[in-house]
């Protein structure tokens, strides 16, 4: 039996890599890959605490995070081509009118 | 000889496919070609659904799936081909100031993951209780009865994403 | 279960009718050519949500299962969200930037109600899945509308780094309540509070949710260092939208974190506080946490502020200084605090708006947001400048006008809880806001225009509202009994189950 630690540190590592590629990366659209990589890390932290719990009030959660995170998703890849349309480019760097 | 006994099929299967989700999202963020680190998330996302399925959670699993792999891997591709030059061969994409960051998100999983293994997770709640063997007819009944506010408003934020999405993504034609 | 249910559905009349006005505006917007009725429909729709809502007053009901709260404390806050809803479309109706995109406008407000009604949603939320899926709603409707005038290159700027923040930022406060989750078992704020007094749960952990989550609820009220997307979106976006966000998402915002501190964290056997504080649970001090957000919070804002040339820049940190005073309420946990921090919330909603209608109207007329261009607007536009003049005041805090109340209340409530350092603290950061709000003033009324300086005229419409506006800024600052009674009031029967 895997102990619950095991899919904590798990959701852990995930979420940190995804914070990482969110911080550190510049084309918009890999921001938006790890951005979806931390909603997954919570999710499954979530459903490890659902299923050690007993309680399926983690499943719920989880089923309105994935919703809200196609939304998410949705709108900002469409604001992404919009830009994009504009600048043609992606690189968030090269998009900074907006200074200090 | 004991260490190997000890390992179940249900273990070796969690490493596998903890080990495939891990190596995915690290392509995902490491990787310098965008097509690459986009099929690596589907990757990951299906170690996920795995995973879900290993902690009883089947229907939250078919749907994790359907909507992830489905749906947002399939518009983040759309994306990665909108939005790349077909002049340039190469889809390189650059990193910035890796090294600090890096060590403050190290730093961060550390943390995480220490306070996780030092804290008690279930004695205040400790529950008895197990999940149902199948758990879609209780998500179903629960969204219908407990959850039907949110079900709602999730309802208008789908609306909302669809209208909003399609409003800035349509081409203006020039007057 | 389903008498619960139907019992219920006559708590939400206000959200009700406010996606009843979401769906009209998106067919009217798909059946007729003539815009000017998409508007009417959103404009009647958020008076009968008006109406509504003032119908609830004196209500204290636990909805859905504990998902939504319907008492005093979440109407107050919806007055002031439907006000400045309403206050928008009007300012909406004769902006140029909003006009221009004639073909994109039915989506325009359609959109403008569905943030309404998030905000709707976020401050009656007593569930974190409802405070999670409000937050969404209202974020995701404000990246659209942020991006409305996309043709701009920095519309489109503003929108993506939005989206970028805000996804990080809930995503930050999803792992908080996933641990949680956890550490507690439940999702709904009054079933976390018992867990937490019985004691036992693992104080490292929990601090550690607490900071993740306080991650989205900062970002939504633009507490330091969770406020880097404000400057850049405020300027950006168009400036109806800016306005906006500048009150009500922030009051949403703030009304949300009000009720998760409340409940949660608030001890409501211990006996032996003074009256009309209250103690947090043994072992979660949150006073120090609050005070730190709300110091760093004022002092970057109004600092900052002092550099910025554009206008909507400019209104932009010094909402962010604002939204540091409004904390300063938060930090006295108990009546006065709170009711302090509502008080100024609506104080500020007439001074802010009034602040980025006058920003408007000159930029419709002569197409510019810098600062420069604001040089001998006194004798171009007198009542214009006169009234930005109030505006300024108010905000700085200076009686007789409005804002001197606000400020007033949430020093008496620090004074009398004995943090008398934070008030001085809070007194000198008036003072360095008072340098970058008298810039604006000198400009208008002291330095003659660079170029052809021919008057600007507005029509009758935009002077009413900006009467609108400046009428209570004044009139508040003399005559504040019955807010201040709505105040308190409001927050007595609060969080009581």
């Amino acid at each position: 039996m895997i102990p619950l630690d095991y899919y904590l540190v798990l959701s852990a590592f995930m979420f940190c890599v995804g914070v990482l590629g969110v911080v550190v990366r510049r084309n918009a659209i890999i921001v938006f890959m790890s951005i979806e990589l931390m909603l997954n890390s919570v999710n499954l932290s979530l459903i490890a605490f659902s299923s050690f719990l007993g309680d399926p009030t983690g499943q719920m959660l989880v089923f309105f995070v994935m919703t809200v995170a196609a939304a998410e998703a949705a709108v900002g890849l469409a604001i992404i081509i919009a830009l994009f349309r504009n600048k043609q480019t992606v690189n968030i760097d090269e998009i900074n009118i907006l200074k200090w | 000889m004991t260490l190997l006994a000890s390992l179940e099929l249900f273990d070796i299967i969690f490493y596998f496919f903890a080990f495939v989700t891990i190596v995915s999202a690290a392509v995902v963020v490491f990787s310098r070609n965008i097509v690459h680190s986009a099929f690596s998330l589907m990757f990951t996302f299906f170690g996920v659904a795995a995973l879900y399925v290993m902690l009883n959670a089947d229907f939250i699993a078919v749907t994790q799936v359907l909507v992830y792999v489905g749906g947002i891997l399939v518009l983040l591709l759309f994306g990665v081909m909108l939005t790349t030059k077909v002049i340039s061969v190469e889809m390189k994409t650059g990193t910035l100031q890796t090294l600090p960051a890096s060590i403050l998100v190290a730093v961060l999983a550390g943390t995480l993951c220490g306070i996780f293994w030092i804290t008690d997770w279930l004695t205040p709640v400790a529950r008895n209780a197990e999940l149902p063997a199948t758990t879609s007819s209780g998500i179903g009944r629960a969204l219908m009865t407990t959850y039907l506010l949110p079900f709602e408003v999730a309802s208008v934020v789908l609306l909302v994403a669809m209208l909003g999405a399609a409003m800035i993504a349509r081409r203006e034609r020039k007057r | 279960m389903l008498e619960q249910i139907l019992l219920s559905l006559g708590y939400i009349r206000p959200e009700v009718a406010l996606v009843f006005t979401f769906l009209s505006a998106i067919v009217a917007d798909l059946v007729t050519q003539r815009k000017a009725i998409v508007a009417g429909i959103v404009l009647g729709g958020l008076i009968a949500t008006a109406y509504y809502v003032v119908e609830q007053v004196g209500l204290n009901v636990s909805t859905f299962s504990n998902m939504l709260a319907v008492d005093p404390f979440s109407v107050f806050f919806k007055c002031v969200i439907i006000g400045s809803s309403i206050l928008i479309v009007m300012f909406s109706l004769t902006s140029n930037e909003v006009n221009s995109s004639l073909r994109r406008i039915g989506e325009y407000y359609a959109l403008l109600v569905a943030m309404t009604t998030g905000m709707f949603l976020m401050v009656g939320s007593s569930n974190l899945l409802m405070m999670y899926l409000s937050l969404e709603l209202t974020s995701i409707s404000s990246y659209i509308l942020a991006g409305f005038t996309k043709e701009a290159p920095d519309s489109a700027e503003a929108s993506l780094k939005y989206v970028i923040y805000g996804a990080l930022s809930s995503g930050l406060m999803l792992y908080g309540i996933s641990i949680i989750y956890g550490l507690t078992g439940a999702l709904d704020i009054y079933s976390i509070n018992q867990v937490l007094a019985q004691g036992g749960t693992g104080k490292i952990a929990l601090l550690i949710a607490g900071v993740l989550a306080i991650a989205g609820f900062g970002y939504k009220i633009s507490a330091v260092p969770f406020h880097f997307w404000t400057p850049d979106v405020y300027q950006g976006a168009p400036v109806t939208i800016t306005a906006f966000l500048s009150v009500a998402s922030k009051a949403a915002g703030f009304a949300m974190l009000m009720r998760f501190l409340k409940v949660t964290f608030i001890d409501s056997t211990v006996l032996n506080v003074p009256l009309g504080m209250w103690a947090t649970i043994k072992g979660y001090e949150l006073t120090n946490v609050i005070i730190v957000l709300s110091v760093l919070t004022m002092t970057l804002g109004n600092l900052v502020a002092i550099w910025q040339d554009n206008m909507k820049r400019l209104l932009a940190y010094s909402s962010i200084a604002h939204a540091g005073y409004m904390l300063l309420g938060l930090t006295v946990l108990g009546n006065d605090g709170f009711a302090a921090t509502m008080i100024y919330f609506v104080v500020y909603l007439f001074m802010n708006l009034g602040a980025f209608y006058v920003v408007m109207l000159v930029a419709n007329k002569t197409g510019s947001e810098d600062i420069r261009d604001y040089k001998g607007l006194g004798s171009r536009a007198p009542l214009l400048a006169v009234a930005m003049a109030i505006f300024l005041v108010s905000l700085t805090g200076l009686p007789p006008t409005a804002g001197f109340i606000g400020k007033l209340y949430v020093f008496a409530a620090l004074i009398r809880a004995n943090l008398i350092w934070l008030a001085i603290v809070g007194a000198l950061n008036s003072v360095v806001s008072l340098y970058y709000y008298v810039r604006i003033f000198r400009n208008m009324f002291l330095r003659d225009a660079e170029e052809r300086a021919e008057p600007l005229t507005f029509e009758f419409s935009n002077t009413f509202i900006l009467l609108v506006l400046l009428v209570p800024t004044i009139v508040l600052g003399l005559y504040f009994g019955p807010l201040v009674e709505f105040a308190q009031y409001s927050v007595a029967m609060f969080g009581v189950k």
